[in-house]
């Protein structure tokens, strides 16, 4: 078989058994790989309205079919689950190499099930399996710890997937790390992988992945990676990366500032792009990427990949943070104890906001460094005022009568993008599949960068989020990385050598479309929340009073409206339930 | 030589050595390595150093690591239009495999511990440079700089004289 290994791996914590069985390949046809055979695994494996946190619930770790092959960018391991946060489905990518090294070892997927009865490290080496004690010894580690622990007791080249402190607490925002700096960040997988007690899975593969006449092959990806991957668009992110989005978003007045207060920060410069350029010391990449898109920077006695934009916004300008060595340690820290940035600088922004209003006295201030960097490890703790942090933005807010103050969209903080300078984020947000996310439709592109669709409007942006969220839906199945601005003509390219027959762009719309109506079954199954945001978006009274979008407010019925014609352009019902026209002009083979 | 401040670690080269040479991705099984430690960037490359080291052709008792004058020529051209090298002469060390009894002495001796025991085959198996355009180069595409370079190192002289 040529790029699937056509195996996954079902491992039960509860017993402490691994049993490899076959990749339903009827599933593969037709959701390609990544999110698609995640949702539809998903579909299959979580009961329904099973609570998040119970054994049955499982996490899934999940390849892309180009993974281990030279297909750019294509190396992204995708981890996914009916969240713990937000109770309807969560998919997170994350970069490194762990991917490739699955499939090197014979598998596309895990599927984890159970709860050990102590906590453990699974290690993978090829078919051999092993279930490893970690109290003792690799419990309370932290990423760096647990990653060098398993390089030196199980293999020098093995790939590791971890949980930090935060984790092991069962933190709702914590992550799962891997190689040090990677991410699956968003939707507290690594607070389910605490419940289920697995420190971490470390995998070392041997084998082999084909793709049939490996030397056209290789030429092939030769010409296209010169072509349609290093090319300006996509080189920007290894000469810059994300910290350009930082000054830009700051001057159009959408950069989250003092927990969405304003929108610009008056401190930008010394946390922007130029700020990081003179602190970075290398460039890394992942695996099969010459991208090599992660920036390597020192400052303040600490030294690592990142922070991205979302961490520069939420951590920074959203907790009037203009300190870039107290950012650097910030983002340290949430490293090294496993806890999403975007989350955790939203919690903390929320904290220091009720501290300054008077409500509670969390001791934290917009722009104080003490009390900010010991926050991170207080939550992962729950000591102090971990302890009430750990609640998250929308609990937090709800304890303390102030729920307006909480940033986030179905129980997901909304990462750096403030709609009410890109009223089309509203509809982005409020219709994302996995509660407050700007990676299924990204309408700033358009609003803010090419300036091509007007910010201050909704009018046609309902057709532009579907346009994003399919594409993406797409991309996602692949798992090619955002950073390769791939349109549906070079996926249409690579997938012709996935299914050895001559794609069509059309055929990769519908698979797109096919995959994002399947999340939908499974939320309105797990009874995701109404579509909508919080009214600081929408609300009159809280449009800003300076900057760019001074004066500008959406306005609920606009929204409202919005969202009425997001569901007639995509064939839902005025619920939002996908017809059944709809579901069988997709091919989709569940029902609720 | 793989330079290890320009190298990014995204191990391109060990999966084009490994599919060129065995049909399929497989960078286990590459005759050159970059091992990476992410928490801090630091990475090692071991390549074969051809007769800068020989070490294996030393240690053989059957005469089976043989010298033999090669001319690489790197082909093809960085994103920006520069050609990637000029062509460089030299030699190159090959398992002869009527010769090689898989006796494993070169696998302990080895300085960068790139020869090893074929998967398949009892013999020892080990960097070609490709007949002439190793594919570790045309594949490290780090931006528009190589981290894979013939030319850089001291110990790599034979291939620096001519």
């Amino acid at each position: 078989m040529d790029f699937y290994k056509g195996t996954l791996l079902r491992i039960d914590l509860t017993h402490a058994v691994a049993t490899p069985e076959p990749l339903n390949m009827d599933w593969a046809e037709k959701y390609v790989g990544g999110k698609g055979l995640l949702l539809r695994y998903l579909w299959e494996e979580v009961p329904p309205n099973v609570d998040p946190w119970a054994p049955e619930n499982p996490l899934v770790v999940m390849t892309g079919p180009f993974a281990g092959t030279n297909v750019a960018t294509a190396a992204r391991v995708l981890v996914g689950c009916k969240s713990p946060i937000t109770g309807i489905l969560n998919d997170s990518y994350s970069g490194g190499s762990f991917a490739p090294e699955m499939k090197f070892a014979g598998y596309d997927a895990f599927i984890i099930t159970g709860q050990s009865k102590e906590p453990v490290v699974v290690t993978i080496r090829d078919d051999v399996v092993t279930f490893v004690p970690a109290t003792g010894k690799y419990s309370g580690m932290k990423t760096s710890e647990i990653e060098a622990a398993l390089r030196a007791d199980f293999d020098a080249n093995a790939k590791v997937l971890s949980i930090g402190p935060g984790g092991e607490r069962e933190i709702p925002w914590a992550c799962i790390s891997t190689d040090q700096y990677h991410k699956a960040g968003r939707g507290g997988h690594g607070a389910l992988m605490g419940r289920k007690g697995l420190k971490a899975i470390a995998v070392r593969g041997t084998g082999m992945v084909t793709v049939g006449d490996a030397k056209a092959f290789l030429a092939d990806m030769y010409r296209m990676q010169g072509e349609n991957v290093l090319i300006p668009e996509n080189l920007a992110q290894n000469e810059e990366g994300t910290p350009v989005l930082a000054q830009i978003m700051s001057d159009a007045g959408i950069i989250p500032t003092r927990n969405w207060s304003t929108g610009t920060f008056e401190d930008i410069e010394n946390i922007n792009s130029d700020s990081f350029l003179k602190i970075r010391t290398r460039n890394r990449a992942c695996t099969q990427c010459a991208v090599a898109c992660r920036q390597f920077h020192e400052a303040g006695g600490v030294a690592g990949e990142g922070p991205e934009y979302e961490t520069i916004a939420l951590c920074g300008a959203n907790c009037g943070m203009g300190d870039i060595e107290a950012l650097m340690k910030f983002n340290h820290a949430c490293d090294e104890l496993g806890l999403d940035t975007i989350s955790s600088g939203s919690v903390v922004a929320l904290a220091m906001d009720l501290t300054e209003k008077g409500v509670e006295d969390f001791g934290l201030h917009f722009g104080e460094a003490e009390a900010y960097l010991q926050a991170p490890g207080l939550i992962a703790k729950r000591e102090g005022i971990g302890a009430k942090l750990a609640l998250g933005a929308r609990a937090l807010a709800a304890k303390y009568g102030r729920p307006e103050l909480a940033m986030e969209v179905k129980n997901l903080e909304l990462p750096g993008y403030d709609a009410r300078g890109a009223f089309g984020m509203s509809l982005a947000y409020a219709t994302s599949d996995r509660g407050g996310c700007h990676m299924r439709a990204w309408t700033v592109g358009d609003e803010i960068i090419t300036g091509v669709l007007p910010p201050d409007s909704l009018a046609g942006k309902a057709a532009h989020v579907i346009d994003n969220q399919d594409c993406q839906a797409m991309k996602f199945t692949g798992i090619w990385c955002d950073f390769w601005a791939a349109g549906f003509d070079q996926m249409a390219l690579l997938v012709s050598r996935l299914w050895k027959r001559e794609v069509a762009e059309e055929e990769l719309r519908t698979v797109g479309e096919r995959v994002w109506n399947l999340g939908r079954l499974f939320n309105l199954r797990e009874g995701v929340e109404a579509d909508t945001v919080p009214p600081k978006f929408y609300a009159e009274e809280y449009a800003h009073t300076e900057g760019p979008a001074a004066g500008k407010a959406i306005g609920a019925g606009a929204l409202h409206d919005a969202i009425e014609e997001y569901y007639t352009l995509r064939g839902w019902d005025a619920q939002g339930v996908p017809t059944e026209a709809k579901l069988a002009e997709l091919g989709i083979d569940v029902r609720l | 030589m793989i330079s290890s401040k320009k190298c990014t670690g995204c191990h391109m080269c060990e999966l084009a050595c490994s599919a060129f040479h065995g049909g399929g991705f497989q960078p286990s099984r590459a005759r050159l390595y970059a091992d990476v430690n992410p928490t801090t960037a630091t990475i090692k490359g071991r390549t074969c150093l051809q007769t800068g080291c020989a070490k294996c052709q030393e240690a053989c008792p059957n005469d089976a690591i043989v010298a033999r004058r090669t001319t690489v020529a790197p082909k093809g051209l960085f994103a920006n239009g520069d050609k990637i090298g000029d062509s460089i002469d030299g030699y190159v060390l090959m398992v002869d495999e009527d010769k090689c009894t898989n006796c494993g002495e070169c696998y302990d001796v080895c300085s960068t511990n790139v020869i090893h025991e074929h998967p398949d085959r009892e013999i020892a198996f080990k960097c070609d440079l490709c007949d002439g355009d190793p594919q570790c180069i045309v594949f490290c595409q780090n931006k528009y700089v190589l981290a894979v370079d013939l030319k850089v190192d001291k110990a790599d002289r034979a291939l620096a004289e001519a």
